[in-house]
């Protein structure tokens, strides 16, 4: 990049990441223009009803509205394609006991674009609520799979939840983000009811090649490419 | 002297002692049949009075079962009074059984007071809800004859209060013979007190019987040579002087108003005790093994003086104390009251007390606490309409103890004093809410925690549910907290993420999350007395190093808990607005007033002041409603809105408790010249309608609100020791829970709950609007060039602010913007 002209907006909310450019939205989303594939990681849902079962009578509208974000941005890019990255159900018999209402908005969406159900740590089992159901998959060079693999060379992951806390004078903030260099890629969890972990804690340790790292945190309206410099812990 | 056994006559006068005034007249109207609430000041023998219908009674008619239970806000004072009753009952030669339960009580001894109880028991609010929630309460508590509860006045303005409320309406429905003594400190409306203990014995009376007061207080305000301060709060113009008047006396109570201003008063007493004195810290942060240090050594003598917050505010004895010291903003005439009343215990001896202002505002403000403290002017909080989350609370406690009957526990329910409004709808949708979630989508009938029995009542589902609600009993909902490890420094290199933390050094005490949030590591804050720096979070403590820097960095200064009572606002005003009253204040603090009274005008006992001028490349609004912080950061949030509205580009605001200052981009003096800004609308009381709800949609106050809601409510459980989630977890995960419910059904009850205690607590609305109200047309607006001197002190505060809503986006802001610049070589 030339110093001569300023980044553009453009510029700055674009992931390259391996030859490719990736569209990220301020939703957690991920959208992939050259194969019209919208992807996204950490669904989690059901999650809510789960605590339910335990005896904390958690709001039972979770679901709802991650699909109704998802909807949002299917038609917003106007994707073909959904890759789901795993843990899209909190726990694995979410599939199959998905009230009605929400069973059948996820069998139209699965019905009119194509589907591709990744296997998580929480969802390992196929289901029946159409698209395929598979452990990984790979797109132009990419190995797309729900956790990320040391050493692995171009792949797209979730599992991690990442988010990033920004300091700037004295002041701080905290926000899920995406984060990448060179050979891994992972996206902040989707899902309406989704945590997030620090990607300065340890469990992000090894993955990633400091001197390349690359990191765009979700702001309210848009997002923004923040320097490693103002990343602390917490 | 007729009323009272020979027994107990006897042991009086063994004593050369004589049965006081009130003590008697409690005893008659126990007798009678009634209640009792008896307002007395400490040390006026209340224990005594409190339990002496008890004694009378245990002589004179044989009892089985449990017969007196006594509440006290503290688990010390109940285990401390239990110590106190002993030695009459032994110096009488009674066989009266008395035993204390509180969280420390072996599980085999709570175990055994169910079902064999002693005569008299102490306890506290949250265990009482433990007892009434077993089957076998109504066993326990059916022939209860009396029920004490100690300073009252401290737990009826809390959820505490609303759960201790509904307590007692349960036991008054389990023993229909109960009556109510309440012992309490002054109050300023006694007859609301009087009405809270006879609402569910009724139509039992209660009586009020006041005891005399002890002598009047001896009370002065420091006077200094030094300046004192036009802003800040550490008061430390005036720490050598505090050290003479140390010296001067035995022991000395420092009280602050916020534990960061604890800790600065301790370095800076510490930083000149050449004599080594010995001075003590007590605060909440500290651990439990230090405050019991510096109690006991209290007790002994050992101490000469104690920096300390509300923790010392009542209770026990820890000694002989003679000068109580207020440090900064009094901040309400009934809290003095009881802070200059922890000076000499003995009722004939005048307490003897001083307050030291940290700023001139504050010479202002102890200058009316001194006039209303000695004229016992009083202004203590009110009790206010019950929380529905304690509701919901306490109806899963009685559907623990028996099925229950909706109609039934609707009619004890509102016999308890906070609930004697509510409306059969919100009930039943508080039970819907226990039951099942309360949601409109209705998903969790399989789930639900109550079911209806055929016979129409609700039974809990199973077992489980009834100990879910015991592990969740309480309303008492703590920050969340994390511990303060001191560790060595870490080498200085590159990078947050370098070098590892040193490990395994003691525990200083625990901080709030929120605080070590804002921090940056290497930031120094003063914490334990000393001042540290900080290293970093690792699971749920914070780690800090020793620092060898002159001044903390983060100020220390974090809001005090409690804002200025309306009361002594008034008297502010009053002081202000009439040149007279300026005679007793201090000429420094006079030439002040004089100074703003020349450049600008002072502001009017009723109206509202509002200062505009340009400074630097900004222009700013400076008002002065002297209504207290949170009303004041309130209204800073909807004038900013508004202001937004109007083009006026506002940047920020800062709040103190007497002051608003907002800044803009725009040139606001001119604005209201031309009429294109009018203060009149920007004022006008509807803000408080669509703008606050708008503001509330995107305040982080309302998701802090939240969870205490949810936790006491039951919708998520409370941390516990050994298999608790981490405070980070929960807060966070009840942030997300927040979000998808205020989304998706705003009118829940949860949603209702969170923003009825938001507008009183944290938002403070209700002040607002009364003082929107009292403001209306009485705005007196005067565009200056520069600040004004009454401005100086508000202006001083900016920068110190926390953030928090909009700012958060500006910080997202900013670094990218750094980023660009930097990708830009510029």
């Amino acid at each position: 990049m030339s110093s001569a002209h300023p980044l553009t907006d453009n510029e700055i909310t674009t992931i390259n990441f391996r030859g490719h450019a990736f569209a990220p939205l301020v939703s957690g989303a991920l959208y992939w223009p050259a194969h019209e594939t919208l992807l996204v990681a950490d669904l989690h849902l059901e999650k809510m009803s789960s605590f339910a079962r335990s005896g904390q009578l958690l709001p039972p509208y979770d679901t709802a509205m991650t699909l109704e974000r998802l909807e949002r941005d299917i038609a917003l890019t106007g994707a073909r394609k959904v890759i789901a990255l795993g843990d899209s159900f909190h726990r694995d018999e979410g599939a199959d006991t998905l009230p009605d209402a929400e069973r059948v908005r996820i069998c139209r969406l699965t019905g009119t674009i194509d589907w591709v159900w990744l296997a998580g740590n929480h969802d390992p089992s196929v289901h029946r609520l159409g698209g395929l159901c598979t452990s990984e998959i790979s797109v132009s060079g990419c190995v797309l799979r729900h956790e990320p693999v040391l050493g692995a060379q171009g792949v797209i992951a979730g599992h991690l939840h990442p988010a990033a806390r920004i300091a700037m004078n004295g002041k701080s903030t905290r926000r899920p983000c995406f984060v990448w260099d060179e050979n891994l890629l992972i996206l902040p969890a989707y899902g309406a009811s989704t945590g997030s972990l620090n990607i300065l804690s340890e469990a992000f340790g090894g993955l990633f090649n400091r001197a390349r790292l690359q990191v765009m945190v979700m702001g309210r309206d848009r997002l923004y490419r923040v320097g490693l410099n103002r990343l602390v812990r917490g | 002297m007729s009323q009272l056994s020979p027994i107990v006559e006897d042991w009086f006068a063994a004593k050369g002692w004589a049965a006081r005034a009130h003590q008697l007249d409690v005893l008659a109207a126990d007798r009678a049949g009634n209640s009792v609430l008896l307002i007395a000041p400490t040390g006026a023998g209340k224990t005594l009075a409190g339990f002496l219908p008890s004694i009378e009674d245990l002589i004179v008619n044989p009892h089985d079962g449990l017969h007196t239970l006594y509440i006290s806000p503290l688990k010390a004072l109940a285990v401390d009074v239990a110590r106190n009753l002993d030695a009459p009952i032994a110096g009488m030669g009674l066989k009266i059984k008395v035993e204390t339960r509180t969280g420390d009580t072996p599980a085999s001894r709570r175990q055994r007071q169910r079902f064999d109880p002693p005569d008299i028991l102490m306890t506290t609010p949250e265990q009482l809800a433990l007892l009434l929630s077993h089957p076998d309460s109504a066993r326990l508590f059916g022939n209860l004859k009396r029920v004490v509860l100690d300073e009252l006045h401290a737990l009826v303005t809390s959820k505490r209060g609303d759960l201790l409320a509904l307590g007692v309406a349960r036991l008054a429905k389990l023993s229909p013979d109960v009556r109510v003594t309440a012992l309490s400190a002054t109050v300023a409306e006694p007859d609301i007190l009087r009405d809270w203990i006879a609402a569910p014995v009724f139509p039992r009376p209660a009586v009020l019987i006041n005891a005399p007061g002890g002598a009047a207080p001896e009370l002065s305000i420091l006077e200094s040579e030094d300046r004192v301060p036009w802003a800040g709060h550490s008061a430390a113009y005036a720490v050598p002087q505090l050290l003479e008047t140390i010296k001067a006396h035995g022991t000395t109570l420092l009280f602050v108003n916020t534990r960061s201003q604890a800790e600065v008063l301790f370095q800076s007493l510490w930083a000149i005790n050449d004599d080594a004195l010995p001075i003590a810290l007590h605060h909440g942060s500290l651990s439990v093994e230090q405050r019991r240090k510096v109690e006991s050594a209290m007790v002994a003598g050992n101490i000469r003086a104690v920096v300390c917050t509300s923790t010392l505010d009542m209770g026990i004895d820890w000694g002989d104390v003679d000068l109580v010291v207020q440090v900064g903003a009094p901040k309400g005439a009934s809290r003095m009251l009881q802070r200059v009343g922890r000076a000499n215990h003995r009722m004939d001896e005048p307490s003897k007390a001083m307050f030291v202002p940290a700023n001139r505002f504050e010479v202002l403000e102890c200058e009316a606490a001194l006039e209303a403290v000695a004229a016992g002017a009083q202004d203590s909080e009110r009790p206010l309409s019950g929380g529905l989350d304690v509701l919901a609370q306490h109806v899963l406690g009685m559907a623990c103890a028996a099925p229950l009957d909706a109609n039934a526990a609707f009619a004890e329910i509102t016999r308890a004093w906070p609930y004697r409004d509510l409306p059969r709808e919100k009930f039943d949708r508080v039970l819907d809410f226990v039951a099942t979630g309360g949601y409109a989508l209705k998903a969790y009938e399989r789930f639900a925690k109550l079911r209806k029995t055929p016979e129409g009542l609700w039974r809990i589902a199973n077992g489980k549910v009834a100990q879910q609600y015991r592990l969740n009993v309480g309303t008492i909902v703590e920050e969340p907290m994390l511990k303060v490890r001191l560790v060595r420094a870490r080498g200085v290199r590159k990078g947050a993420t370098t070098g590892p933390i040193g490990r395994g050094g003691r525990v200083l005490g625990e901080i709030e999350e929120y605080f070590i949030d804002q921090l940056v590591r290497g930031d120094t804050f003063m914490f334990g007395g000393e001042i540290v720096a900080f290293e970093g979070v690792v699971e749920t403590e914070a780690y800090v190093s020793r620092s060898y820097s002159e001044s903390p960095r983060i100020p220390a200064y974090m809001g005090g808990k409690f804002p200025l009572s309306t009361f002594l606002a008034d008297g502010v005003r009053r002081i202000l607005a009439d040149r007279d009253n300026w005679r007793v204040l201090p000429d420094q603090v006079r030439e002040w007033l004089e100074l703003q009274e020349a450049a600008s005008v002072l502001p009017g006992r009723e109206s509202l002041l509002v200062e505009t001028f340009p400074r630097a490349d900004k222009h700013y609004l400076v008002c002065y409603p002297f209504e207290g912080r949170l009303a004041h950061q309130t209204l800073g949030m909807l004038l900013t809105r508004r202001l937004e509205r109007a083009r006026a580009q506002p940047l920020g605001f800062v709040a103190t408790d007497y002051a608003l200052a907002i800044w803009c981009a725009t040139d606001l003096s001119a604005q209201i010249r031309t009429g294109r800004l009018s203060l009149d609308q920007l004022f006008d009381e509807d803000m408080l309608g669509d703008d606050l709800e708008a503001w509330l949609d995107e305040s982080a106050l309302m998701k802090r609100t939240f969870r205490n809601c949810a936790i006491i409510s039951g919708l998520i459980e409370r941390r516990h020791p050994g298999k608790e989630k981490s405070g980070r977890q929960l807060t966070m995960s009840s942030d997300i829970i927040f979000d998808v419910l205020y989304r998706h059904e705003p009118g829940h009850i949860l949603i209702e709950a969170t923003r009825r205690d938001a507008a009183r607590g944290l938002l403070d609305i209700e002040r607002l609007g009364v003082a929107l109200k009292r403001i209306r047309r009485h705005i007196q607006h005067k565009p200056l060039d520069r600040i004004s001197p009454l401005a100086v002190p508000v202006m001083l505060d900016i920068g110190k602010e926390p953030i928090f809503g909009e700012a958060r986006e500006a910080v997202l802001r900013e670094a990218a913007e750094d980023l660009i610049a930097e990708a830009v070589g510029r």
